[in-house]
């Protein structure tokens, strides 16, 4: 689906991305990590065209960036950036929807189709105005958006930046859900438990370097890469790592009951045997 | 901050002149244009203003800004060229239209104006902190500090706005909007809907920052407080009298 070459970019002398290879296949859940200034943003937009590397390849879906317009990418590419108000640009959020759809559906029917299917996807009232609505609101408004055009690609710039647990649910589960259905993810977040609920391959990034790539539950255990890159693993995580032996593997809420409990039984067993 | 209006950081003997003086320079070099309707002394300016540019660090940035004032000049002297119609014809385009000695001329005059004097103004704004400038108007021109605060809001808030637009082209060409054709009226009209989310953002940010302002006591400010000393030095007075030779000479007729 997306292919990183030795790719290299900077907006002045200094590179932002140096050096950058990896491989993204279809239908992957992968998130980037990293501190603020690492170059997240930056090689997100590398993706889908809207920066050129100034040195090795972009492919997305076998198409050079560098040689298609990112407008034509965008017919299998869908990207949410941080700030939904640069996005959203009519009166309405039926309107709203029905505005990314025209570059990529002709047909009126199949446009309104989807568009009631996406309002109905997130609750959304199509006659409200989004400017009047919450930043969450407006945040779903813009994916619904996206996700209207049905993407291959959801390239995602911090999608839960500013949302509360409910918006951040069910941004995250219709993503996730997505994801299932074969959609390929690649998300920015800061939030190391949505990375560790949804996501199952990350990326990390530091000063422009990737220095991890690998699968999330490694990543999260990964102290010295976590360190070097000013990150946190997740609550689960970071605790099975400080309880240690027999505890390490767990990862989620669920497994990690599942080790206590275990634990507990073993103590049991233990003193009733002495 | 970007944008061919913001500041660019460095140590360069026209950073540190007094900010009046950068003022005072930048008044003087676009005085000339409208004192003289001679083409080669305005070239002569913009001239100038390139090597200052240059001698602040900013030649890149000199260049990039010329080119885009000679891209919006080229459709303004074509427009005038072809509305002038007095004068000697030197030829006549298709549907009947005269072009004449005069309207070149004058069109010419025009375009080297404009360029040459937009240009001292993005120079001084390229080597002074929009800070130094709202001191200098209250300290040393007197004027009242909520009027010289709204002058450097209005200039601190150009490369934002036009930042912002950025980043909202960007977001719709992410989304299939073609902002990436080479068709320049398609791309005006495809401008049209994104003015409401700029138009948002940007009644957003100043109501912020009004909020921001007022929360700091801004209205209960009677006297001045700043701290920061500008002092004249000699690289002043020698700046301000080269400032008053070019005016001078402009002024004089010596040039025709």
């Amino acid at each position: 689906m997306l292919r990183f070459e030795e790719v290299c970019f900077g907006y002045g002398r200094e590179n932002t991305i140096s050096g950058a290879s990896f491989e993204i296949g279809d239908g992957e859940f992968v998130a980037l990590l990293g501190e603020n200034g690492a170059g997240k943003s930056t090689l997100l937009r590398l993706c889908n065209g809207l920066l050129k590397p100034t040195s090795g390849r972009v492919t997305v879906r076998g198409h050079d960036t560098a040689t298609i317009k990112t407008s034509a990418i965008a017919s299998f590419t869908g990207f949410l950036f941080q700030n939904p108000d640069r996005q959203i640009c009519q009166n309405t959020v039926y309107g709203e929807i029905m505005f990314g759809l025209e570059y990529v559906v002709p047909d009126e029917l199949e446009r309104r189709g989807r568009a009631e299917e996406m309002l109905g996807l997130f609750s959304l009232d199509g006659r409200r105005d989004p400017f009047g609505m919450s930043r969450g609101e407006r945040q779903q408004t813009a994916l619904a958006a996206i996700l209207a055009r049905r993407p291959k690609l959801l390239l995602l710039d911090e999608p839960t930046t500013g949302l509360d647990y409910r918006e951040c649910m069910t941004i995250m589960g219709i993503v996730s859900n997505l994801n299932a259905e074969g959609t390929t993810v690649f998300m920015i977040s800061h939030d190391m438990e949505v990375v560790a609920d949804f996501a199952r391959r990350a990326l990390v990034l530091s000063g422009g370097r990737l220095i991890g790539d690998g699968r999330v539950r490694q990543i999260m255990k990964d102290a010295a890469l976590l360190r070097e890159a000013s990150l946190l693993p997740a609550q689960i995580p970071a605790l099975a790592m400080s309880l240690g032996n027999g505890f390490s593997d767990a990862f989620t809420v669920d497994e990690m009951v599942e080790s206590v409990e275990r634990a507990l039984l073993r103590r049991a067993c233990g003193a009733r045997a002495q | 901050m970007n944008g061919f209006l913001g500041y660019v950081n460095g140590s360069s003997p026209l950073h540190n002149l007094h900010p009046l003086t950068k003022m005072i320079m930048s008044v003087a070099l676009c005085a000339p244009c409208f004192l003289s309707g001679n083409h080669l002394l305005i070239l002569g300016i913009i001239a100038l203003n390139l090597c200052l540019f240059a001698s602040a660090g900013g030649a890149g940035r000199a260049i990039t800004t010329l080119l885009s004032f000679v891209k919006f000049s080229a459709v303004l002297f074509v427009l005038q060229v072809l509305f002038i119609r007095d004068g000697t014809p030197i030829f006549t385009l298709p549907p009947g239209i005269v072009v004449t000695r005069e309207g070149v001329m004058f069109s010419l005059l025009f375009v080297l104006r404009f360029m040459a004097s937009t240009m001292p103004l993005a120079l001084m704004l390229s080597v002074t902190p929009v800070g130094d400038i709202s001191n200098v108007l209250v300290r040393n021109l007197r004027i009242p500090y909520k009027y010289a605060f709204v002058i450097t809001t209005a200039v601190r808030f150009i490369p934002l706005f036009s930042e912002e637009m950025l980043g909202i082209m960007e977001a719709q060409t992410a989304r299939g909007v073609e902002f990436d054709t080479k068709n320049f009226i398609k791309k005006i009209r495809l401008l049209v809907p994104l003015c409401v989310p700029l138009l948002v953002s940007s009644v957003r940010k100043i109501e912020n920052s009004a909020i921001s302002a007022e929360l700091r006591g801004f209205n209960l400010r009677t006297r001045l407080s700043g701290y920061k000393q500008y002092s004249f030095g000699a690289n002043d007075v020698l700046v301000i009298a080269a400032c008053a030779a070019i005016i001078a000479f402009s002024a004089s007729g010596i040039l025709p």
